[in-house]
């Protein structure tokens, strides 16, 4: 089937409404609307709780090691699953593959251990 | 294949040295290493081009000679590190392991077959690059380049990564040959190849910072640590131009008609960026990061004219340029280092090296050749580079780019001359600087390399 483009005018219409319908609701409030500002208004609202201090404080480098390694060994995770799924048909040569890839994994292991990443308390 | 599996493996080994309390081994480690990897690279000299790890990377004269060239680089940078040993916050483990796993990017993107093989190389490269851009934690100027070369790198990537998504979608391959195949066999490819081969070649031109690509070559490089500054300048450089080199004549070449003009343009627009904003600069280092950008303009106009000598001719540049690089900054970070005691303003600008020539003449003079060598003048290796350069653009009829090249060549003397003229006719309390043996040694041979290589250039010239 061949689609000429006034073919696609239907989708140009439903666009130009979208956008109309965004726009033109955004002007009514706007304008109709009552505008009552004050102090408290303004606040943050934290389930009633009045809020306290910057969102933006220092955290710990800690946090985010530990998080990125949390990533890096969640992803080898998922290369072990085809792996494993694809065994037998790998053959010797995947299971030296992924002897490989693990030993280089390890030795990055090592490393973290040695560096003291994983002590939380120092 | 074997620089690679050596450097991943020996790296490590780096590595856990790294745990010991003497920080004196790994100095001399990472050079046995270094030196065993170049002494397995060339191995296989003689042996016919081949192809391993099923067809991902391939080896032969070209890219032995270049895997050669950044390795020996970086042997001779890293014998310029002294050990970090004068730092107190450096990790000077880390730092080797950085560098031995970038020069496996590097010679990965020297022996693409495959483009995941190059993406993955310039992975490898530039992520290393990013961290020791950035080695400088106290320093805010080291931070803001790390930040600025990992952000506008990603992008970069990401537009790379995009045209390689078009190119598998045009030719059904990532393999250069099968590519290669389909653009001998079609004489209309689909216009995904031409956007594929674009954004492709965007990626990799900024990575070896052609203008427009340009703009974050200065801060990054200058912010940066100066030896990195010349890791960067000088090895991932030439990895970027054997890459394109290899895509270019390994794929494309069937479609010169097409991409030359804007190879040539991007060519014109690098050379007159990087020559006629370097004339402004008072600070030597960032002097340096236009010159390199200028050099990535004159290897640029080699690979756009793709004749037979292109290949030559690249191989001789890269090897000028990296040795006249890592001697320039093998001084300044000497002289540097002395004025920094007095001034940190002004450590790095030209008049540090005012006086240079009375108390330091070994220096000087090692100052003055890298710099005639930068600038291309006879009797240096730089002077056969631009030779070799021009000559294969004259090939190809590039009359016009000639022109330009060498309009812009002397605009380069002008800018180098600066800091030779310091060193000589200015006057300058600079003392008598001490420097340890060793690192007199690797000055005075990258000096006798460029000396050498600018008395007898078809000494290499034969050879690839």
């Amino acid at each position: 089937m061949n689609y000429l483009p006034s073919d696609y005018l239907p989708i140009l219409i439903q666009l130009g409404l979208a956008l109309a319908f965004i726009v033109g609701t955004m002007l009514v409030t706007h304008s109709i609307g009552p505008k009552r500002n004050s102090k408290l208004k303004d606040e943050a609202f934290e389930c009633g709780i009045e809020s306290q201090g910057d969102a933006r404080t220092p955290i710990s480098i800690k946090y985010f090691l530990v998080a990125i390694l949390f990533v890096l060994f969640d992803v080898e995770v998922i290369f072990m699953y085809p792996w494993a799924v694809n065994f037998i048909k790998l053959g010797s040569d995947g299971f030296i593959e992924m002897i490989l890839f693990m030993g280089l994994l390890l030795a990055g292991f090592y490393y973290i251990i040695r560096k003291g990443v994983l002590e939380w308390e120092k | 294949m074997l620089p690679i599996v050596l450097l991943s493996i020996l790296g490590l080994v780096v590595l856990f040295l790294g745990f010991q309390k003497s920080k004196n081994l790994l100095l001399p480690a990472t050079l046995l290493v270094l030196a065993i990897v170049l002494v397995a690279n060339f191995l296989h000299w003689n042996d016919m081009p081949s192809l391993y790890f099923k067809n991902m990377l391939f080896e032969n004269k070209f890219t032995m000679a270049f895997s050669g060239i950044v390795i020996f680089s970086a042997f001779l940078i890293v014998a310029l590190t002294r050990g970090f040993v004068d730092d107190e916050s450096a990790q000077p483990a880390e730092y080797y392991t950085l560098m031995l796993f970038s020069l496996v990017g590097a010679v990965m993107m020297i022996g693409f077959e495959n483009l995941i093989m190059l993406f993955v190389g310039i992975e490898i490269l530039s992520v290393s690059m990013f961290i020791l851009t950035g080695s400088d934690k106290k320093n805010l100027r080291s931070n803001e380049a790390a930040l600025k070369y990992f952000l506008m790198g990603a992008f970069a990537t990401g537009i790379m990564l995009f045209g390689m998504a078009l190119l598998y979608g045009a030719t059904g391959s990532f393999n250069l040959t099968a590519i290669k195949g389909y653009v001998m066999a079609n004489n209309a490819p689909s216009a995904m190849l031409y956007v594929g081969l674009l954004m492709l070649l965007i990626g990799m031109l900024f990575k070896v910072s052609a203008a427009p690509f340009h703009f974050w070559t200065p801060d990054v490089y200058d912010g940066a640590p100066t030896i990195f500054t010349t890791y960067m300048s000088t090895i991932v450089k030439t990895a970027g131009f054997a890459a394109i080199y290899r895509l270019l004549s390994g794929s494309f070449s069937g479609i010169y008609s097409f991409w030359w003009m804007t190879l040539a343009v991007i060519t014109v627009l690098t050379l007159l960026a990087g020559n006629i904003t370097a004339v402004y600069q008072t600070s030597f280092k960032r002097m340096m990061a236009y010159s390199s950008i200028s050099h990535a303009g004159y290897l640029l106009l080699s690979l756009t004219a793709l004749t037979n000598q292109s290949q030559s001719a690249i191989v001789f540049y890269s090897l000028a340029y990296s040795i006249a690089t890592i001697s320039a900054f093998g001084v300044l970070m000497l002289v540097a280092k002395e004025t920094g005691v007095h001034s940190y303003e002004n450590a790095e600008r030209f008049e540090a090296f005012n006086g240079l020539g009375k108390k330091n003449p070994l220096l000087a003079f090692v100052l003055t050749v890298s710099m005639l060598s930068l600038a291309g003048i006879p009797l240096t290796a730089g002077f056969w580079g631009k030779f070799f350069v021009f000559s294969s653009a004259a090939d190809r009829g590039l009359t016009w780019m000639l022109v330009i090249a060498i309009l812009m060549s002397t605009v380069g003397i002008y800018y180098y001359f600066k800091a030779i003229i310091a060193a000589y006719m200015r006057e300058g309390e600079l003392s008598a600087i001490k420097v340890s043996p060793f690192y007199r040694l690797i000055l005075i041979a990258t000096t006798i390399i460029t000396l050498v290589f600018g008395l007898m250039p078809d000494f290499l010239k034969g050879l690839v």
